[in-house]
């Protein structure tokens, strides 16, 4: 049996260390879990298997001797096959010619393509993985999302010359899949196991984990903790090795929320897939959201700022929210978006008038813009959130992501903000950064604000919050104090559905 | 290097034609009476090319301005063999330029067609009811109001130099009121800083509470009035109206927004930069007339230098994406 080693994998990332150590080994004929926080460097070492990212050190060994992975060519050269949450597929061709994108169709030459040939290819490959419900003539895009993958799996199956592949790395495949669709895969993926071939998978679903692995590696801040056979692991274990450790020290002291009517009510909200959402926040209380992506966690926030049609009754300080953006910032609600760069910033444009945008009513008068006081005011805040940029003028594209982070939590104070809405608020911001965000964040409930806040980050949210509200499939499940809440816990809470 | 040349090159460019032009034409080029000679024949592209600035600053276009302008000249001129009077046949023409704009805008802000295949469908609509109208011919001779006429005739008196009167064309007049109207709307209004946040990115222009789709529409509005000024102004100056005179206003329009765009730091449509453009295209045209250079050799040469412009602008972003 074929096997894979990487051992001591450095990568750093200007002066972040994504993997510190890392290290990982795959056989043949095993299916292999790979496990860890966001962050902990999972997408960085399969990056690397990947040949799209060269470590800075650490050895990679192909049975037992050693071997460069440079490009996307040589890991498939090595027999790597790598399947991404979003998928490579031509919608509109058949299944049988997606399947042979990267090969030559077979042909009489002069580009006559043999499509008989080309079907026979396909649903040979397709058998191979025990599939006989996809028909190679349907077109791809008609497929749903589990079909669709495994087509992809049986296109690295078709017969044709160059090194075979061995190994599959799935990262998150179910994220999209039903039930059906994933029992399905999980019987491809036996198969090919049978076959000899390894398979590395990357999920955060606790029980798909347990049920499908031979062994389970756990990353942990870019290191290596623990790797494990399937009769030594068990579900507070993995948890455990994937969080143990103290943030404390890193978070401000929460200022004691403030008695009295809260500022923001919510009742009875549906909105896509959330029901029943009800909750209040109270002057200086950061309310945090947790749970699984796909929970409905985002699009809660979307659904408060009017961004997408909700129903229900949504109060800011006692007062009937209206249904637009514009409304809900002219009510106080600001909101810091997930993707910054593609919801929050314009890069081409002076930061300034990003900070503006949302409150051009008050920077203006008679609809013209007052130059002098969106500059007072923009310098006034860039200094409360610690905003490092050579001016005013310059444009968001070219600051780092902390500070373009920073331009939309200026933004976000300008109102200033009755309740703040914030999704993943230090997603891929440096570690400096996050602290000013928090004291930021800290500051504001201060000064009797109200937060709620988005995050997959556990430790931040038991850190930073006041309470936590668990969101499981679209419904609030439970809501909780933080303090003395531990990450495995919080994120026992958040599987607790799945796995009971 | 490439850097200098993305910020500067248009403008050491434009500097270099006028110089070469002085040059060639010593005696005739560089006279107060050939520059207001040119600020009058670019009047109409100026009108138009400012009004192309606004949908582009919103990140869309139009292909319709130039059908746009001969059937705001054709409904003009055939209100005025219907006897309107001249206040009266103009107002309508607007109207039409307003309401076609603002089908344009319908079909790309509320029903969602790519910009280009919608203004090229109504580009053809229009193009077809100017034909309809004027029955395919030309309206011209006393059919046309004599004060209509008139008015591109006549200017603004500046006195005089060497004996003969200088005057400032009505017409550029006008394309100078509307440039400042519209600098003054897309640059120091709330509603045009937000045609430029759409423009900058709309999904998050969207989320700071901006009407995207409101603001969308009413800069199609725009445009559409902006051409039927236009073609009334190439209506007076030829005191007639023809269903194919808007022709070739539309890619030149395009192309002066491009050429302006040349200009700004980070590419983006400008009012003052999109006049510049149409100024490089005036000049070239002026100055190769002058000498008397084959009207298709022209042609060749302004497409030549609006490639030129685009390409250095082109490499500079993308030396500036490797830094």
């Amino acid at each position: 049996m074929p096997h894979l080693t990487l051992h001591g994998v450095v990568k750093t990332y200007g002066q972040t260390r994504a993997l510190d150590g890392a290290a990982l080994e795959l056989r043949g004929g095993e299916i292999h879990a790979l496990m860890g926080e966001n962050g902990a460097g999972k997408s960085t070492l399969i990056r690397i298997l990947a040949g799209l990212e060269v470590p800075d050190a650490g050895q990679i060994t192909l049975n037992g001797a050693p071997v460069t992975l440079t490009s996307p060519a040589t890991a498939e050269g090595l027999g790597l096959r790598f399947l991404h949450q979003e998928l490579q597929i031509v919608p509109a061709l058949s299944v049988a010619e997606n399947m042979h994108l990267a090969h030559p169709y077979p042909s009489y030459g002069l580009g006559l393509v043999r499509w008989g040939a080309l079907r026979a290819s396909a649903k040979a490959a397709l058998q191979r993985l025990g599939i006989s419900h996809i028909n190679p003539t349907s077109t791809m895009g008609d497929l749903g999302p589990g079909d669709q993958m495994l087509t992809r799996i049986a296109a690295t199956l078709v017969d044709t010359k160059g090194p075979r592949p061995w190994a599959y790395v799935l990262d998150e495949p179910t994220a999209a899949l039903t039930g059906a669709e994933a029992e399905r895969l999980f019987a491809a993926l036996h198969t090919l196991r049978a076959a000899g071939h390894a398979i590395l998978y990357v999920s955060h679903r606790m029980d798909e984990v347990l049920r499908l692995s031979d062994r389970v590696t756990v990353l942990r801040d870019g290191r290596h903790v623990s790797t494990k056979g399937r009769d030594q692991v068990n579900r507070d274990q993995i948890i455990q090795d994937m969080t143990g450790r103290d943030f404390a020290t890193l978070y401000p002291p929460a200022s004691a929320p403030k008695d009295g009517a809260p500022l923001l009510q919510v009742r009875g909200l549906q909105a896509g897939i959330l029901r029943d959402i009800a909750f209040s926040v109270n002057a200086g209380e950061v309310l945090g959201l947790a749970g699984l992506s796909g929970s409905g966690r985002n699009h809660l926030l979307r659904a408060l700022m009017g961004a997408v049609p909700r129903q229900g009754q949504v109060l800011v300080k006692g007062v009937q929210l209206g249904h637009s953006p514009a409304e809900a910032w002219s009510a106080g609600l600001a909101y810091v978006p997930r993707e910054r760069r593609a919801e929050g910033l314009m890069l081409l444009h002076p930061l300034a008038d990003t900070v503006a945008l949302p409150h051009m009513p008050a920077l203006s008068t008679a609809g013209f813009v007052r130059r002098s006081w969106i500059a007072r005011l923009v310098a006034r805040l860039a200094k409360s959130v610690r905003l490092k940029a050579q001016s005013q003028a310059q444009v968001a594209a070219e600051l780092s992501g902390g500070n373009q982070q920073k331009v939309l939590f200026a933004r976000a104070l300008a109102g200033p903000p009755v309740v703040l809405l914030l999704d993943e608020p230090t997603r891929g911001v440096d570690v400096g950064a996050k602290f000013d965000i928090y004291a930021t964040i800290r500051g504001l409930t201060a000064q009797g604000v109200g937060v709620v806040m988005v995050s997959s980050d556990l430790p931040e949210l038991i850190g930073l919050c006041d309470r936590i509200g668990i969101l499981q499939a679209g419904r609030l499940t439970q809501m909780l104090p933080a303090a003395g809440l531990t990450e495995g816990a919080l994120l026992a809470l958040c599987y607790e559905k799945e796995v009971a | 290097m490439v850097r200098f040349l993305r910020h500067y090159g248009t403008l050491m460019g434009m500097a270099a034609i006028v110089l070469v032009f002085w040059a060639l034409l010593p005696q005739t080029f560089m006279t107060a009476r050939n520059w207001l000679n040119i600020t009058q024949q670019v009047s109409m592209l100026t009108v138009v090319a400012v009004a192309m600035t606004v949908v582009m600053v919103v990140g869309d276009f139009d292909l319709s301005v130039g059908s746009m302008a001969s059937l705001a000249g054709i409904v003009a001129a055939v209100l005025f063999t219907l006897g309107f009077s001249v206040p009266a046949a103009v107002a309508v023409a607007l109207v039409v330029g307003l309401v076609g704009g603002v089908i344009n805008g319908v079909l790309v802000s509320v029903i969602g067609i790519l910009p280009f295949v919608a203004t090229l469908a109504t580009l053809t609509m229009y193009s077809g009811a100017a034909f309809i109208l004027s029955g395919g011919k030309t309206i011209f001779g006393r059919d046309i109001p004599q004060s209509f006429g008139d008015f591109a005739k006549s200017g603004l008196s500046l006195g005089s130099l060497a004996d003969k009167p200088v005057v400032l064309p009505w017409l550029t007049v006008l394309a100078l009121a509307l440039t400042g109207a519209v600098f003054v709307v897309l640059e120091l209004s709330t509603y045009g800083r937000r045609l430029y946040a759409i423009g900058g990115n709309a999904e998050a222009a969207r989320l700071a509470g901006v009407r995207v789709t409101w603001l969308r529409l009413t800069a199609y509005g725009f445009t559409g009035v902006g051409a039927a000024v236009a073609g009334l102004m190439y209506a007076s100056r030829v005191a007639s109206a023809n269903p194919t005179q808007g022709e070739g206003l539309m890619l030149n329009a395009i192309a002066a927004v491009f050429l302006g765009m040349t200009l700004t730091r980070h590419g983006q449509p400008r009012v003052l930069a999109s006049v510049l453009g149409v100024l490089v295209l005036g000049v070239m045209d002026n100055g190769l007339t002058q000498l008397q250079v084959d009207s298709y050799v022209r042609e060749v040469l302004v497409g030549l230098i609006i490639l030129l412009a685009v390409s250095i602008s082109a490499l500079g972003r993308k030396a500036i994406g490797r830094r």
